[in-house]
């Protein structure tokens, strides 16, 4: 198996063979933030716990890139997926471009972003349409 | 107290790609500008030199350029905010004038981006913004401005033909400056005609013909102390209001995504120490590295309400004949932009508005213009008013 590494450490935890999505929750305002920094955004507390993130967001705003950037071929489909306890998360979307839109609900997913060209993959994270049933768009 | 002004400036033409070295490119923004200013190297008291860094084969570039301009043993230092990179250097320039440290300090920006792949710039462009968690995911200047004017267009109802607008009227102005890089007049058919290459989407909602271009060139700015500029300057032109402003990196930090909150700002700074207001602005140069960013500045700088910015492009208020003339000499758009040489090249277009030495884009009789030079995606932002009194 080729060697593997977290786009950024400590944005994934490993919990039962899975990738999880780990942001900070305020022990003294209660806030949720993304990325983990030392210090709370809201508070400036110091006081905090690395917490998994929602699953599920509503996609905020985005924009298709019709070129290519870095290891990224187009369309890419990049967006702000506001989280229900109020953080705003960066990504790409992973989904046909015409299915996209403003205000749709979308989950994350977490698997390997790219390969760097010694073969190490990548691991991140991106959304991707849900359900229906889950308020989704499709 | 003592005033500070502008005594000299200079440009190189804007070009896709100039031949020479950084230093040969650099001299000849120099030359004009010392040419302005009627001075000789013995004048400058120090120099800044601004730059994205990120474009630079030459790192520490200021010590190399000093030499071969020949400005040893005087200092000179470096300033960077990405696209502002050289308003910044005014406001350096200004506070070290304003300290006594030096009587004339001379601004140099400059950028050659010709040297790696256009793609290659904008992925290091991309790099602006923030590589940690927002560039690993394939991020380029044009898809933030993209989600920006996605924004505009949903919360004001602004339409693509109201970014055309803003293109067309660079390009009219485009025409009339030899400095720019792009010099053809534009109509909207451009935009509508599928076979155009400006009407290909880069980053949607913008097309290609909503973004300005890569470009090589050099800007070069004299500003003195007020005794030495009414000694030596025929027309000087005043430093009135600075305004200086950041916001977050990460847009994820941004509640809004239709205004810019750092250029608000930056422009409430310039105009409270300037003692004027958006309504006595004559004529004006602002940051239009994009369409929408033009219509983003209009509403920044209170040309216009939030929201009605597109109305201002359509009823042509911002034409050389308009209530606020805004980019008469093409903007970015028609100029194209050397990263670290634009804020320089703004403020040597409104200096030469401002003395009536603007040729056939000049305005009649300005007496006050301001500069708008933001940096990233609204992350460093710069405003500066200058006037004739
Ligand atoms: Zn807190």
């Amino acid at each position: 198996m080729s060697k593997q590494i977290i786009f950024h450490p400590g944005a994934l935890d490993e919990k039962d063979g899975k990738f999880v999505q780990m942001g900070n929750k305020c022990r003294d305002c209660g806030k949720t933030s993304y990325p983990a920094v030392e210090l709370c955004p809201f508070c400036s507390s110091e006081n905090k716990e690395k917490v998994p993130l929602s699953t599920v967001g509503t996609l905020f705003s985005f924009s298709v890139t019709r070129v290519p950037v870095g290891p990224y071929k187009p369309p890419i489909i990049g967006g702000y997926i506001d989280l229900p306890e109020g953080t705003r998360v960066f990504g790409q979307i992973h989904a046909n471009v015409e299915d996209v839109k403003t205000g749709m609900k979308v989950k994350v997913e977490t698997g390997i972003i790219w390969t760097e060209k010694d073969g190490t993959e990548v691991l991140g994270y991106y959304y991707v349409p849900c359900e229906a049933e889950r308020g989704g768009a499709k | 107290m003592s005033r500070v002004a502008v005594i000299g400036v200079g440009q190189t033409k804007f070009v896709r790609s100039y031949p020479g070295s950084i230093r040969e490119m650099v001299f000849e923004a120099f030359k004009e500008a010392m040419g302005d200013a009627q001075m000789t190297v013995k004048d400058i008291d120090a120099t800044i030199v601004c730059s994205a860094p990120e474009y630079d084969k030459q790192r520490s570039p200021s010590g190399v350029l000093a030499e071969y301009l020949g400005l040893n043993p005087q200092p000179t230092f470096y300033a960077e905010s990405l696209c502002s990179s050289s308003t910044t250097g005014l406001r350096l320039a200004y506070s070290l004038v304003k300290a006594g440290l030096h009587e004339t300090v001379m601004i140099i920006g400059f950028q050659k981006m010709s040297e790696i792949s256009a793609a290659e710039s904008q992925e290091r462009m991309g790099r602006g913004t923030d590589i940690q968690w927002e560039a690993p995911f394939g991020t380029m200047m044009p898809a933030y401005y993209a989600m920006f004017a996605r924004g505009h267009m949903t919360k004001y109802g602004t339409t693509a033909d109201d970014l055309a607008q803003v293109r067309i009227k660079s390009s009219t102005y485009g025409v009339f400056n030899d400095k720019a890089m792009l010099r053809k007049q534009l109509s909207a058919d451009i935009f509508k005609d599928p076979a155009s290459p400006m009407s290909g989407i880069l980053a949607s909602p913008l097309r290609v013909g909503d973004c300005c271009a890569n470009a090589d060139g050099a800007s070069c700015i004299i500003v003195a102390g007020e005794k030495k500029a009414k000694a030596s300057a025929k027309k000087p032109v005043w430093i009135l209001g600075l305004g200086s402003a950041t916001a977050s990196v990460n847009m994820a930090g941004r509640e809004l995504f239709y205004s810019l909150p750092a250029a608000t700002e930056a422009a409430n700074q310039a105009y409270k120490m300037a003692g004027v207001s958006p309504k006595d602005i004559d004529v004006a140069e602002v940051h239009d590295c994009f369409t929408i960013a033009e219509v983003l500045a209009y509403e920044s700088l209170g040309f216009a309400k939030p929201g009605e910015g597109p109305a201002l492009i359509r009823s042509k208020e911002t034409y050389k004949e308009g209530r606020i003339p805004v980019n008469v000499d093409g903007g970015l758009l028609a100029k194209g932009h050397p990263v670290g040489a634009t804020g320089g090249s703004q403020i040597r277009t409104v200096v030469l508005q401002l003395r009536g030495e603007a040729g056939d884009m000049q305005v009649k009789d300005p007496a006050l213009g301001l500069v708008h030079n933001v940096g990233g995606v609204g992350l460093y932002a710069n405003v500066s008013i200058l006037g004739r009194q």
